[in-house]
């Protein structure tokens, strides 16, 4: 141990009030950081998988489209397998998948008249970019099987009905109304959706639903669809409106595909075609969902998505591609970054205050001091050994306050963690409270009361090493 | 040592003036002084209060730079030295005793001894055997363990000059060693000062407005209104009269 940090523990055992009082409102600070910024964290963890179902890293679309258009609306691509093929070359370890988007309603009770609506997202179960996620995320029943009915017989109508006038045609796609004992197509729902409407929706249960859709000419079509799993990706409320079906199926119901079978003209009615008319392209898609390789470390995930973003738009420079955070900026607007700057500025307001009460009380120190400082100046401590004395008790202030604050964090991180501690949401589901504590925030809580307190030490410090060593002898006098 | 036949010069002063300024007042505290200090003398340097004698003592421990005129320390002269030789010079080349003794409260006698060699970076075990010993030599080692503040004012000033010379320094300079002090432990502390000059030959120079403590020196340097107005050493008898 050298001299300065003999005497830096000497003032610091002298004044431990209160340099104690000092390291526990930074700590404290730290810790009500460290706890926002943790649960942030979580909530954009949260928000971030949801969103990523629909959007992966960038979501690509037609130029014409808007990012609402992801959640189910009309953004076909006659060539999607294609561009997600190109997207796979062009940027090497990237993974591009295709998606067969559209909205649906279905009844909610035995009156019929009540409904709720939910987004399909069509998916590849081998190929989609998220497969693995939604198939991790299944809490009760299963995921898509190889030997499901994603087609099989489904579409076993065709029904054109020529619109009288100028209005449009009516293509009736899906024939599960006529041929009720078919087997309905398979379909993963959220579990939230389970928990607001859990008379129908339940593991195993039929239901029809109402897919809108305005692709080659569909208006709708009435789907019945066997519920075979629930999902969980953390927001219920978004879970409860995202479901999935095979991207095939929704082909199918789309009319994605050469119309066949066998025609008959029913007159005054339309043409009718029969048994499986349509042969799904796999080419036509709405979306094309890219996952980009994730880096080891990023200080700035948003920046990474919209690096990302750019360079898939490179690639397609004809189209319009969405980051993830696009979308979480159209469903929550810039909420979240209006929190996190709120955040660190009433942190960095409390830390400001801290760094000025450990420079006046170092301040106060020195002057009580001067005479201390004179003296070890006449026996020969060089300007440098005066100025470490007191970075080195910014330097202890810094790490025990951020120690604390990490400890005390963590703690009551456990705490919240054992006790389970959950608040109602929208439409009576639970939202659980949690923390994700990432190596960042850890860093950030570790290391800012470091750089505050030797900031706010050097400044006494170096007023105390340029004392001239007769003033000090001096002035130490004078104060006696 | 030197011999007395062939004193060798430990600090050189020539032609110094110091000039204080602060807003419009201009105070000249030493005036084209001129001073050499020999090894093993034990110098006084006397004079009436604000004469300017302990800005001499200041700018000779290379606490204070003149405003103009050289000091040279073992032959070099400090301007032309870096702050971190200043530094190495006051630590490990001299020996302060100061009126007030600035001893560092927290720390005990034995860690106070210490001091000046821990900044000096020597190591802990042989400084504490040393300053033991210099502790004995003061007459204060029984009070090794104590707090500094706790000692009376003579035994302060003992530690004080113990841990002058913790380092072995050429030369100890002392400001009003015994200006806190009542008569008996003045006379203890000039005796101790006397002792170490005569039988181990520590050069001193110590500063003192007291005309009857100034007698201890050898060699009396007389300081008036920032001139030097006497400088000559002083017979064994004239020192007895302080007896």
């Amino acid at each position: 141990m050298d001299i300065s940090s003999r005497f830096a523990f000497g003032e610091l055992r002298e004044h431990k009030a209160i340099y104690a009082i000092i390291i526990v409102v930074i700590a404290l600070t730290m810790t009500s950081f460290m706890l926002e910024n943790a649960y942030i964290n979580y909530m954009m963890q949260v928000v971030n998988e949801t969103s990523k179902n629909i959007v992966a890293d960038v979501a690509v679309t037609n130029v014409d489209c808007d990012v609402r258009d992801l959640y189910g609306t009309e953004t076909t691509i006659e060539d999607a397998g294609r561009v997600a093929q190109r997207i796979e070359k062009m940027l090497p370890g990237y993974k591009a998948s295709v998606r067969v988007t559209a909205q649906g309603t279905y009844g909610l009770g035995s009156s019929g008249e009540a409904a709720d609506g939910c987004t399909l997202q069509g998916i590849d179960p081998e190929k989609d970019v998220r497969a693995d996620m939604l198939r991790d995320s299944i809490v009760k029943g299963r995921f898509f099987e190889p030997d499901d009915p994603v087609m099989k017989g489904h579409t076993p109508l065709y029904i054109k009905i020529n619109g009288p006038g100028n209005l449009p045609d009516l293509i009736y796609g899906s024939g599960q109304k006529l041929l009720g004992e078919e087997e309905p197509y398979p379909v993963i729902v959220g579990a939230a959706a389970a928990e607001i409407h859990p008379s129908i929706i339940k593991v195993g249960n039929v239901i029809d639903v109402y897919v809108s859709m305005a692709a080659r000419g569909t208006s709708y079509a009435g789907v019945r669809v066997k519920i075979i799993g629930l999902y969980e990706s953390g927001t219920p409320t978004v879970d409860a409106m995202i479901w999935f079906m095979h991207a095939d199926s929704l082909r199918e119901l789309k009319g994605y595909g050469n119309i066949t079978g066998k025609e008959w003209i029913i007159p005054g009615v339309g043409a009718f075609r029969g048994f499986r008319p349509i042969d799904v392209d796999r080419n036509i898609g709405d979306v094309v969902l890219v996952s980009a390789p994730q880096p080891a470390y990023t200080l700035d995930p948003i920046g990474y998505s919209e690096k990302v973003r750019d360079a898939v738009q490179e690639v397609v420079p004809d189209m319009k591609t969405f980051s993830w955070h696009d979308l979480l900026v159209f469903a929550a607007g810039s909420m979240q970054d209006v929190v996190t700057i709120l955040l660190w500025g009433s942190m960095g307001v409390t830390l400001l205050l801290c760094g000025a009460a450990i420079k006046y009380v170092m301040d106060s120190i020195i002057i009580r001091k001067t005479r201390e400082i004179g003296s070890l100046k006449a026996f020969g401590a060089r300007d440098r050994v005066i100025f470490k004395i007191f970075v080195y008790q910014g330097l202890f202030i810094g790490i025990a306050s951020g120690v604390l604050g990490v400890l005390i964090s963590l703690m009551v991180m456990q705490i919240i963690n054992w006790y389970g501690f959950s608040v109602q949401f929208i439409a009576g589901t639970q939202l659980d409270i949690s923390f994700v504590v990432n190596w960042f925030t850890l860093l950030v809580a570790f290391l800012i009361p470091i750089v505050l307190s030797i900031i706010a030490a050097s400044i006494p410090a170096k007023k105390a090493s340029m004392l001239p060593p007769v003033e000090a002898l001096r002035k130490g006098e004078l104060g006696m | 040592m030197p011999t007395e036949s062939s004193p060798s010069p430990i600090i050189e002063i020539v032609n110094v003036t110091k000039i204080y300024e602060e807003y419009e007042s201009r105070v000249t505290a030493l005036k084209n002084v001129s001073l050499t200090i020999n090894s093993g003398e034990f110098v006084a340097i006397v004079g009436t209060s604000g004469c300017g004698k302990s800005t001499l003592l200041h700018c000779m421990g290379l606490l204070d730079r003149p405003t103009s005129g050289k000091i040279y320390i073992e032959g070099k002269d400090t301007e032309q030295i870096t702050g971190k030789e200043i530094a190495a010079f006051r630590g490990k080349r001299m020996g302060f005793v100061f009126q007030n003794y600035n001893l560092i409260p927290r720390l005990t006698v034995l860690e106070n001894t210490m001091l000046p060699g821990l900044i000096a970076g020597k190591g802990v075990g042989q400084l504490k055997e040393k300053a033991l010993k210099l502790l004995r030599e003061v007459g204060i080692s029984h009070r090794a363990h104590h707090k500094g503040v706790h000692l009376s004012g003579g035994e302060q000033q003992r530690v004080a000059i113990a841990r002058a010379l913790i380092n072995d320094p050429i030369i100890v300079l002392a400001d009003e060693p015994t200006g806190a002090l009542d008569s008996k432990s003045s006379t203890e502390i000039m005796e101790l000062l006397e002792n170490l000059n005569e039988n181990k030959g520590v050069t001193i120079v110590f500063v003192s407005h007291d005309v009857e403590i100034a007698r201890y020196g050898k060699r009396r340097v007389e300081l008036k209104d920032g001139r030097i107005v006497t400088d000559r050493k002083v017979e064994k008898k004239q020192q007895e009269k302080v007896e």
